[in-house]
């Protein structure tokens, strides 16, 4: 265990060049209502069958985002392609976008079939197709025999799948969906997941899913867009965005993490009061900046002084002031001195080792001290 | 004074209030079977002798059948521009929006005498007086604002997101109307029909202006009627009406619920 956690180095983060066409372009894409930016000057280019989630905090303009790609708001400035045609000033029934509502948006007044057929009436699909085709979406998302309900007859998780079906079936070329997910309770969310997922990708369709769930954008997408005040903070696959997060404000938003603050005495070494931590990039010596390591990267042990030192790892002694379980792990809360860090560990069967008072002694890689510039 | 929702003495206060709201519609149904000559409370004989009469009266029968035509017109006039100004209102969005249904409500602010005194001023410059076409403008300024507030607060509680999709399955404006929005505020629709109707078959005041010697409406006559002649036929009249009422009044709250369509409930 120990050597493993010397050793380990940064993985290759770099992807393997995805050889795709940019399917959906969203070029200085801008929304203002009077005073307020919705959406500041957003550029994103979505590859042709990707799966990319905006993820980001209440407010930051992912739904804004979502509905003007739709053609449903107007944007204030910028452009949207789709496909190399330029729809930024198409109205929204001819730009062939399917989109699922947060709160599923079907006609209370047809049948989950009507619903379904209704895109496809609109363009004129023959009767007979019309059927066939509702009955292939309906099988599709696992309703087949729930054709003849309303929609008020269906459970949370029916009805988005009713949703879903009725934006896959009209086929297009862009699908979009706003937090599709967030009415579900989290069984039914997990499988809901997968099922996404795993149509999407049996159907090669490029996907924007807007989320402020980071379980979600992590498990389910390619890429990830991390929006944040109405910018875009960060593109990147689940594995940058949570490695190499570019703020605190995303190492704070995707996944726990502990913040310590402190400066930066010489490349590589960050006083923090009075303690020094060592990280593998810093900025220049003087700069103040913010230190965020996550709780399960950081290893606890019962006795201090039973660690060595080591020029790539960090070690801290402290007390611990908290002990939770949660079943699969148990979190200690650790007084460090300028700050309280959290640390996970797995739970196993038997006597916990650590107690609440305990001194012990804390240990993470370099690696894992990730530095940053904003305090947010 | 403490008067609790659930208190006896709210109940006993509620009772009271209704029974003085009701007791002389109460009192109307025995008299209308009386045989008496006269109007007199209780009847000395009984009977359906009045109920007989009513349709060999040529001016009350020829008032009614206006009044029915007045209604059914006026009903089917405010749909047909409160539906569109209701949807401009809620759904559009400009300047002065608010300022506006203000304006188009205001009538219901406006004691019925003024607007009555109001609109013989304009009619008679005009040349609408003891007209067709002048009864149906004085009754539509009267339910217009009814049938506006009724269906803007239906399609008020539609939720949008509903429309938006329509719109991204591929429906052009109209098409979004007609196949999702329409539907969806049927309740409203028949809620404000019903009450344009009542409102018009019922209006009196106003009517009173404008009436001439050949073209009167029923509640106009039933008021010259006890001016003139007491007995009980007018009783017989008003037990006819309020049966009607009430039939629709049901009818509407089996089928929908006057208390959602009147707005009280949330989204469906
Ligand atoms: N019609 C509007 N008028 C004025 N401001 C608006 C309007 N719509 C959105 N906003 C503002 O734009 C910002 C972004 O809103 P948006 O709905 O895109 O957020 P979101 O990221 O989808 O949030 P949530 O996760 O809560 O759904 C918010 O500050 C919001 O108040
Ligand atoms: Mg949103």
């Amino acid at each position: 265990m120990m050597t493993s956690l010397i050793d380990r180095d940064m993985p290759t983060i770099a992807p393997a060049h995805d050889p795709r066409p940019d399917h959906l372009v969203l070029e200085g894409l801008e929304k203002r209502y009077d005073k307020v930016v919705a959406v500041a000057a957003l550029d994103l280019a979505v590859r042709q069958g990707e799966f990319i989630a905006l993820l980001g905090p209440s407010g930051c303009g992912k739904t804004t985002t979502l509905r003007m790609t739709a053609g449903l708001v107007p944007a204030s400035a910028g452009r949207i392609v789709i496909g190399g045609r330029d729809v930024t000033h198409l109205p929204p029934y001819r730009r062939d976008i399917g989109l699922v509502f947060q709160n599923y948006a079907l006609f209370p007044h047809m049948t989950v079939a009507e619903n379904v057929a209704f895109g496809l009436e609109m363009r004129k699909v023959p009767k007979a197709d019309i059927g066939k085709r509702v009955a292939e979406a309906l099988a599709l998302v696992r309703l087949a025999q729930y054709g003849e309900r309303r929609p008020r007859e269906l459970s949370g998780g029916q009805q988005q799948r009713v949703a879903l079906a009725r934006a896959l079936v009209i086929r297009p070329s862009i699908l979009l969906l706003d937090e599709p997910l967030s009415n579900l309770d989290a069984k039914l969310r997990e499988e809901m997941r997968t099922e996404i997922r795993e149509i999407q990708r049996r159907l090669g369709i490029t996907t924007l899913f807007v989320t402020h769930d980071q379980v979600e954008a992590l498990s389910m997408c390619d890429r990830i867009a991390v929006m944040q005040a109405g910018e875009l903070v960060q593109l990147g696959t689940p594995f940058e965005i949570y490695e190499r997060p570019r703020r605190a404000f995303i190492a704070d938003f995707v996944g726990r993490s502990n913040k310590l603050d402190g400066i930066v005495r010489e490349a590589g070494v960050i006083e923090v009061g009075p303690l020094t931590l060592r990280a593998t990039e810093t900025p220049a010596r003087g700069t103040e900046v913010r230190i965020s390591v996550r709780p399960h990267r950081i290893h606890i042990h019962p006795h201090p002084g039973s660690a060595r030192p080591h020029a790539r790892t960090n070690l801290l002694v402290g007390r611990v002031v908290r002990t939770t379980y949660v079943g699969d792990v148990f979190q200690y809360d650790v007084d460090v001195g300028p700050g309280v860090m959290q640390v996970e560990k797995p739970t196993a069967a038997g006597p916990q080792p650590i107690s609440r008072g305990d001194e012990v002694e804390l240990e993470w890689s370099v690696v894992d001290t990730l530095v940053f510039e904003d305090r947010p | 004074m403490d008067i609790g929702r659930n208190s006896q003495g709210f109940t006993l206060l509620v009772g009271l209030l209704f029974a003085f709201l009701l007791a002389p519609v109460l009192f109307v149904f025995p008299i209308s079977f009386s045989n008496d000559p006269f109007l007199a409370f209780p009847p000395q004989s009984w009977g359906f002798k009045y109920f007989a009469a009513l349709p060999r009266n040529a001016v009350l029968m020829s008032a009614f059948r206006t009044s029915l035509a007045l209604a059914a017109t006026v009903t089917a006039l405010s749909l047909a521009l409160a539906v569109p100004a209701a949807y401009a209102l809620v759904r559009l969005d400009f300047r002065g929006r608010d300022w506006l249904m203000s304006l188009f409500t205001a009538p219901l602010l406006l004691p019925s005498i003024v607007l009555g005194l109001a609109i013989l001023l304009v009619f008679v410059r005009v040349d609408l007086l003891a007209t067709y076409p002048g009864l149906v403008i004085a009754h539509l300024v009267v339910t217009l604002p009814y049938a506006l507030r009724v269906i803007a607060t239906a399609l008020g509680t539609l939720p949008p997101a509903i429309e938006d999709a329509a719109a991204t399955l591929g429906a052009p404006p109209f098409t979004v109307f007609r196949r999702v929005t329409l539907p969806m505020m049927m309740p409203g629709i028949v809620a404000a029909s019903a009450l344009s109707f009542l409102v018009s078959f019922d209006e009196v005041v106003i009517s009173l202006f404008i009436v001439g010697p050949k073209l009167s409406t029923f509640p106009v006559e039933m008021f010259r009627y006890v001016e003139t002649r007491t007995d009980p036929l007018i009783a017989a009249a008003s037990v006819i009406l309020i049966v009607a009422t009430i039939g629709i009044v049901l009818v509407l709250e089996r089928s929908i619920g006057v208390a959602r369509a009147l707005g009280k409930a949330s989204q469906p």
